[in-house]
């Protein structure tokens, strides 16, 4: 990557995070921002302090890790379609969710955890039942896999919606829908702990992935441990994945399509594009989540609302722009 | 990704244009069964007093959703499936005349004793049917438009009604009582009800506390003006945090909530438990000092004759606000 493009996507990211601290349900001016960060006493410390600033360090955290794990997913199933909640993810996180709230579950995090343990749940199945004569993990045989497990989990929580009688558990919809209202630090910091493993381990394998790409045979012949390479980057994208999800709900569309925006616009290799997308998703989270706390100010829009009505448009006239 | 699957039904409940039962009431089906079971109806009334039902001064209104109830005599078995229906039933003595609900009817305690049809909202046919009814009374919400329709396919009398605001409680109560001729009754809980509003209602005058209506946590919604609870606070001397949404509800940011920081948190035993242990909610003064207004009892669920009582329980909560 050239110094150039180096400092328009240092500058981008900087340009981001500005937006992100200023604008919101209260605008605030970026001199007040300032002051807001470094002194306590300041008229808007409390909220650019303690709920803007880990909204928008998450949102970036979220929209990055979302990114890399698409793109990883897209390399190692050699399918552009993939994408992080593809394999059951969602679907099991919302049933988690769902049982949570339907046996009045008490304590702040039950939500959060929960849908993190259904998941995990997901994931486990969805792994068990993809790996062919022992340890092979098939890609078509995952996808499949993951698209069983995700209606089967789909059809439990339709099925507990309609026969609960807990208040509420309609709205675990809304609540997976996805949204950075519940930012703090505690969790910001939980998650940046937990998520920099996976990311550190998918970052490892971008030339592996980059082999593979090529296809099993000539990733083989490279010397690229395809089977094991396989496993060990569906189980991070799957853990980080499930992370964000118990975070944030589910935000369609980042995984999707900042990975092939990014191709598009650099065509990297691995090794520079997962970093790259790790970029260019924070951002454009960080964006989005901007518009949905000013679009219809003092109400919110679930963010992966805009995503897709951002991402969608941005997109196709990318895909246009290059195919003529 | 299997998340919209019916998005949160309870609030395109509200969302859904109510004029969904127009298509199908242009349906010949239905239209054919109106006039068989008219006909039978005429028939037996002629037979049986040797007048004509028109002569007779037969019942014919127009419901809230625009379309046109036409009885011969009063209901005598009605399935009322709206809580606050069920409730106005009761309180003008058609109490006998109640031959279903929704699990939801608790209130007075002798409506636990009808049949059970389920949650009212997209209701079993059969279930209703089974219940051999001379009117139907269902919510005006875009997902009972099919039932309507079908039932008046059926030969059934239904109506649709919007029970959402303090306003409808006369208006329902004074329609309920027409339909089921108990319409004096209707007219002295009307008249009751008007004055003990009038007394509960206080004048709007200085600053009041700012109430932050919250109605569910993760996210954190709130309800809008003109909203029932939003009506309840207002007249109990108080002020909706968020008087500026004009949608029923909405997902608030807890950041907006800091700026406009409330006097007064107000939840129900059903909604919000456990945010106020959350440290994102640590911004809002009312959470740290645990400032909350918490009601239980389903006075402060629908619009309903207990409401005036609500506002006067809100009320002395709100006087002892130090502000």
């Amino acid at each position: 990557m050239s110094a150039g493009r180096a400092v328009v996507l240092a500058a981008a990211v900087i340009v981001c995070v500005l937006l992100g601290l200023s604008a919101g349900a209260v605008p605030i001016p970026l001199r007040e921002v300032w002051a807001g960060l470094w002194h306590a006493d300041a008229g808007a410390a409390v909220i650019v302090r303690d709920l803007r600033a880990p909204r928008v360090v998450l949102a970036f955290l979220v929209g990055g890790s979302l990114g890399v794990c698409g793109a990883a997913l897209q390399a190692m199933i050699r399918n552009p379609l993939a994408e992080p909640y593809l394999l059951g993810l969602s679907s099991g996180a919302g049933l988690g969710a769902v049982i949570a709230i339907a046996s009045r579950a008490g304590g702040p995090w039950a939500v959060p955890i929960a849908a993190f343990l259904g998941a995990l749940a997901a994931v486990a199945l969805v792994y068990r039942l993809s790996l062919v004569s022992g340890r092979r993990l098939d890609p078509h045989v995952l996808l499949l896999s993951g698209v069983v497990v995700g209606s089967f989990a789909g059809a439990l929580m339709s099925a507990i919606m309609v026969l609960s009688d807990a208040p509420g558990v309609r709205n675990a919809f809304l609540w997976l829908l996805g949204g950075f209202g519940a930012a703090s630090w505690r969790a910001l910091a939980v998650f940046t702990v937990y998520a920099s493993i996976p990311l550190l381990v998918l970052l490892y394998h971008a030339r592996s992935l980059d082999l593979i790409a090529l296809g099993d045979e000539p990733a083989h012949h490279l010397g690229a441990e395809v089977d094991r390479v396989r496993r060990v980057v569906y189980l991070s994208t799957a853990l980080l994945t499930a992370a964000s999800v118990a975070t944030c709900g589910i935000i369609g569309f980042v995984g999707l399509v900042v990975p092939h925006t990014v191709r598009i616009l650099f065509r990297p290799l691995h090794r520079s594009l997962l970093p790259l997308v790790f970029l260019v998703g924070g951002c454009f989270l960080v964006l989005a989540d901007v518009v949905a706390r000013t679009a219809v100010r003092p109400l919110e829009l679930p963010v992966g609302v805009i995503t897709a009505l951002i991402g969608v448009p941005l997109f196709a006239l990318l895909l246009r722009r290059t195919l003529t | 990704m299997a998340c919209p699957i019916g998005l949160a039904p309870s609030l395109t409940a509200h969302l859904s244009p109510p004029g969904m039962g127009g298509i199908i009431s242009t349906m010949p089906l239905r239209q054919r069964g109106l006039a068989k079971l008219l006909l039978v109806l005429s028939i037996g009334t002629s037979l049986a007093c040797g007048r004509t039902p028109a002569q007779r001064g037969s019942i014919q209104l127009v419901d809230d959703a625009g379309d046109t109830l036409r009885l011969t005599a009063p209901a005598r078995r009605v399935v009322s499936l709206i809580p606050a229906a069920t409730e106005l039933l009761f309180a003008i003595g058609a109490d006998s005349a109640v031959v279903g609900r929704t699990s939801y009817c608790d209130y007075p305690a002798a409506a636990k004793a009808v049949p059970d049809l389920g949650d009212g909202i997209k209701p079993s046919i059969e279930a209703i049917v089974a219940r051999r009814p001379d009117l139907v009374v269902l919510y005006n919400s875009g997902q009972n438009a099919a039932v309507a329709g079908r039932l008046r396919e059926l030969g059934v009398p239904e109506i649709r009604l919007n029970t959402d605001a303090l306003s409808d409680v006369g208006r329902v109560a004074e329609l309920l009582g027409r339909v089921t001729g108990h319409q004096r009754a209707a007219d002295s809980v009307t008249a009751v009800f008007d004055t003990a509003l009038a007394a509960a209602t206080r004048p709007a005058r200085g600053t009041r506390p700012k109430v932050l209506l919250l109605v569910w946590e993760q996210p954190p919604m709130t309800i809008g003006r003109g909203s029932f609870l939003s009506e309840l606070v207002e007249r109990a001397g108080g002020e909706n945090l968020f008087a500026d949404v004009t949608a029923s509800s909405g997902v608030v940011s807890i950041e907006a909530v800091a700026a406009r920081n409330p006097d007064l948190i107000f939840t129900t035993t059903e909604g919000p438990s456990s945010f106020a242990s959350r440290p994102e909610w640590q911004v809002v003064p009312a959470v740290r000092e645990h400032r909350f207004l918490r009601v239980s009892g389903s006075e402060f669920n629908r619009p309903s004759p207990r409401a005036p009582a609500a506002i006067r329980q809100l009320a002395a909560r709100l006087a002892g606000v130090d502000r």
